[in-house]
């Protein structure tokens, strides 16, 4: 079996495809309504969620299964520091990314040396603590139950991005920037080092590999990018409660990464759309909708174990 | 000649089991060493002692003077010491270029925020680490294999890429378990060169191998296990006329007679 | 003196509702490796379907305890049979799959039948009928003990003995441990782990079923999403034992019982689910094999 050559045409060609295609998306604003748009939006910020945890589950291989954590840490330093401060939204852009990031490697720390299946439960247990914390109005600045509301409008260069379209278009960059920043993990030192962990991690290490720095540096970057998520998230619902970051969500994402393909950005788009967008157009069936979304799961790993759009094994 | 590799009365014990015990040698530099015993020995056990696979119940290893003994596998790469496996480890999803490009890991000098960016000093280590890559697939012979995953290789060939994967760092000190295993005659005869080869260029060898001719052949010094202790050791003529040595290959000739 | 009893008493029913479940969890992952997110979904069906039974015959003047067991039968029957039903369609496919696949089936298995509980039953809180159970209720040593506490202790007692004794004492039993140490061997050696694994997925849903029942005559209520809830706690509970190991889901569950119990005494409501939760990450990070599980060493 031979590897396509580096740098293949077939590489390019695919990057280019996923360049329109973004670029067309830009166009989106133009022909849906409002409440498509905000759909839109929200699917872009989940891409992002979605992707920042392919960082740790499917690129660093290791199962974590509270990544709403970063996720809700993001929107929360973003919304105690909006409300509660006064910070315009930008300023706190880089405060929100940097606590999940901290946050993130704080937790890996001491819980990467856990294998597999015990990492996915100390990770579902920091979820639900984190959730309990919330609720719980930590430190009395978490707002309890109903969360944080009123977050100002985001203005950029004096400009507000007041309309839902503005919104998009900034959550819209955000994914495409996230992309290139995923296409790039797979050509440098650090993202080749998570695969040769992830692989055979003895070997790794025998060839000089530091697995703890690097897997802490995977979950620092993935909680960090998930952080990001978080401040649009809040900006897109202007108000930010503990329910949009319980357990269930990081199922989800864990779901999105191996249901699409793990390691591959079009696989975990393709996710997050399956996951997160058909089931808008169900809406009237809410009902049956979840009934039918569990059966999906199912079928998809029995019949694609692998995920719908699995990473091609190539050079890079 | 310095001892490069200093083993001083290392043991260890899995439960009740002491695989090693009280063993002690050294690997002088620019040397060949084999490691030689009958199955179970302890000489793989020997060599995850040095690599910091596994931790030491008791005695010390030295490296250049001073004391290794229980630093973690990354750390013991870094002081350039190198190894493949009995049972070859490949990454099962890479070609054979990726694979021999891993083990230029320690001398990659860019950060991962400069690789995420495409930093322009980035890219051009890129280019560096390709070419180093490329020099070591040629000159083991496995340019033509390049863009072939690893695993879908003959199993000899396979070999060669784990022991590219070494060469590529530039280590002081190879250790190889078992290379000739699985190997036809051509083929071992052919690692007999290689080997020769890595000391020419200035590499320190150490090496299990049950195949007796590629050990008699290229090995400056040997050393023989048996239980976990060391037998002998000496030059090839030395240990071929070791009566101990015969004894634990062969078993005593009044057993045999019993039996 | 009597709270401190009274929780003693509250523990070891909870402890042994969560030990009924846990083992479910723990004797999937033992053979399969498998954790079965569906488990708890399973479990909360067969408290459904008795609660159905028992409501449509609450006031028909039946012997509340005859009509108790019947519930208990056709919950352990129905909930059995999806057991194997789940396991052949989303888990065997996947045996030799991806670990992950496997996983996200699970997830999806646990969505499909909480959604499908919602959609027969409904969204809203059942309640479980009264009267059924005598209401006894013993004063001992300043505490009150109902009927229904002693009816529990008592039951999973006798179950979790007979569980022991059929996987340590029967020939299939021995069997169920060959196959939860290396499937592959066992199979050389002629042991049907088809067979083992179907049974698995009898016996766990089963007394999950029992579990989940209990659950539901204890706080004399069912909702959809109870599932999550409760099995989360049982999944606690066997990580708690070291999973995998079927006396350590049982000390487990009893343990994670009492602690909550006293938990609950003397602690902030609030803030007792993240205690225990607090409790799960430290036993993870001391002893991630649990109280009596072994340690795994890697070969090389």
């Amino acid at each position: 079996m031979t590897v396509p050559p580096a740098r293949g045409i077939l590489a390019y060609r695919n990057e280019a495809i996923g360049a329109l295609l973004w670029a067309l998306g830009l166009a989106l604003p133009a022909v849906l309504d409002s409440s498509w748009v905000a759909v839109a939006a929200i699917f872009a910020i989940y891409a992002i969620t979605a992707l920042s945890e392919d960082v740790i589950l499917g690129r660093g291989g290791m199962f974590d299964m509270g990544h709403a954590v970063y996720f809700g840490i993001g929107a929360y330093v973003t919304a105690i520091l909006n409300t509660e401060f006064g910070w315009p939204i930008f300023a706190t852009l880089p405060f929100a990314i940097l606590a999940a990031a901290a946050v993130g490697a704080l937790l890996a720390a001491p819980l990467i040396r856990l294998r597999g299946d015990y990492l996915l439960v100390a990770t579902i247990g920091f979820n639900a603590i984190f959730v309990l914390a919330m609720q719980n109005n930590l430190a009395g600045i978490t707002g309890g139950s109903d969360g944080l509301t009123g977050l100002d409008v985001p203005v950029l260069f004096g400009l507000p991005l007041e309309s839902q379209s503005a919104m998009f278009w900034l959550d819209w960059v955000a994914l495409g920037i996230v992309m290139v920043l995923m296409r790039n993990l797979d050509r440098c030192e650090f993202g080749r080092t998570l695969r040769y962990l992830k692989q055979d991690e003895l070997a790794a290490t025998t060839l000089g590999v530091d697995a703890r720095a690097a897997k802490t540096l995977a979950f620092a970057v993935g909680a960090g990018l998930a952080g990001l998520a978080g401040t649009l998230f809040a900006v897109q619902l202007s108000t930010v409660s503990p329910t949009s970051f319980v357990f269930t969500e990081s199922v989800t994402l864990f779901a999105i990464v191996i249901v699409g393909g793990k390691g591959s950005v079009p696989g975990v788009l393709l996710g997050t759309a399956l996951m997160f967008v058909v089931p808008q157009f169900f809406r009237q069936f809410a009902t049956y909708r979840y009934f039918a979304f569990g059966f999906a799961m199912i079928a998809v790993m029995v019949l694609r174990p692998q995920g719908l759009w699995p990473r091609r094994i190539q050079n890079e | 000649m310095s001892a490069l590799l200093e083993l001083r009365s290392v043991g260890i014990s899995f439960g009740g089991l002491r695989a090693v015990d009280q063993l002690s040698f050294s690997v002088a530099e620019g040397q060949i060493v084999g490691l030689i015993g009958p199955n179970g020995a302890g000489k793989t056990t020997v060599f995850n002692l040095i690599t910091g696979v596994y931790r030491p119940t008791n005695g010390e290893i030295l490296w250049q003077g001073s004391r290794i003994t229980g630093l973690r596998p990354h750390r013991v790469a870094a002081l350039g010491i190198r190894r493949t496996f009995q049972t070859i480890r490949l990454f099962a999803e890479m070609s054979v270029f990726e694979n021999v490009r891993a083990g230029c890991h320690l001398g990659v000098r860019q950060h991962w925020w400069q690789g995420v960016l495409q930093l322009p000093a980035q890219r051009r280590e890129e280019a560096e680490l390709a070419e180093r890559t490329h020099a070591v697939l040629r000159r083991l012979q496995l340019e033509t294999h390049a863009n072939d995953l690893a695993v879908s290789l003959p199993y000899g060939l396979q070999r060669r890429v784990e022991l590219a994967r070494t060469l590529v760092g530039e280590p002081k000190l190879v250790i190889l378990d078992e290379p000739a295993a699985g190997l036809n005659d051509a083929e071992s005869e052919a690692l007999n060169e290689t080997i020769l080869g890595v000391r020419a260029s200035g590499i320190t060898v150490l090496l299990v191998e049950h195949d007796m001719n590629v050990v008699m052949k290229v090995s400056d010094h040997i050393v023989v296990l048996n239980f976990g202790r060391l037998i002998a050791e000496g030059d090839a003529v030395a240990i071929r006329d070791n009566s101990a040595v015969i004894e634990a290959y062969l078993g005593r000739e009044d057993e045999e007679a019993a039996a | 003196m009597g709270t401190f009893v009274q929780q003693v008493f509250n523990g070891l029913t909870v402890g042994g509702i969560y030990a009924l479940i846990a083992l479910g969890y723990t004797m999937v992952y033992g053979v399969m490796r498998l954790i079965n997110f569906a488990h708890g979904d399973l479990c909360i069906l067969g408290a459904f379907i008795g609660l159905t039974l028992l409501s449509g015959a609450a006031g028909s003047g039946h012997p509340g305890v005859a009509l108790l067991l019947l519930a208990f039968v056709l919950a352990i029957a129905v909930v059995a049979a999806a057991g194997v039903l789940l396991e052949f369609v989303a888990y065997r496919p996947l045996r030799r799959a991806d670990r992950l696949a496997a996983v996200v089936s699970a997830l999806g298995a646990s969505v499909l039948i909480e959604n499908g509980i919602m959609i027969v039953w409904g969204p809203n809180v059942h309640v479980f009928p009264s009267g059924l159970l005598p209401e006894t209720v013993w004063h001992v040593a300043g505490a009150a003990i109902t009927f229904v506490q002693v009816l529990i202790i008592l039951a999973s007692v006798v179950l979790m003995a007979a569980l022991y004794v059929f996987v340590h004492h029967t020939k299939f039993g021995t069997a169920i441990r060959a196959a939860a140490i290396d499937q592959d061997t066992a199979r050389l050696m002629g042991i049907n782990v088809n067979r083992v694994i179907v049974t698995v997925f009898v016996v766990g849903p089963a007394l999950g079923a029992i579990g989940g029942l209990f659950v539901g005559v204890y706080y004399r209520e069912a909702y959809f999403t109870m599932g999550w809830v409760y099995g989360l706690y049982a999944f606690i509970a066997a990580i708690l034992g070291g999973i995998g190991n079927i006396p350590g889901a049982m000390l487990g569950g009893v343990l994670l019982g009492l602690f909550n119990a006293f938990a609950a005494g003397y602690i902030s409501s609030s803030w007792q689910d993240a205690i225990t939760f607090a409790l799960l990450i430290g036993i993870l990070l001391v002893r991630p094999t649990g109280l009596l599980g072994e340690r795994v060493a890697e070969k090389v």
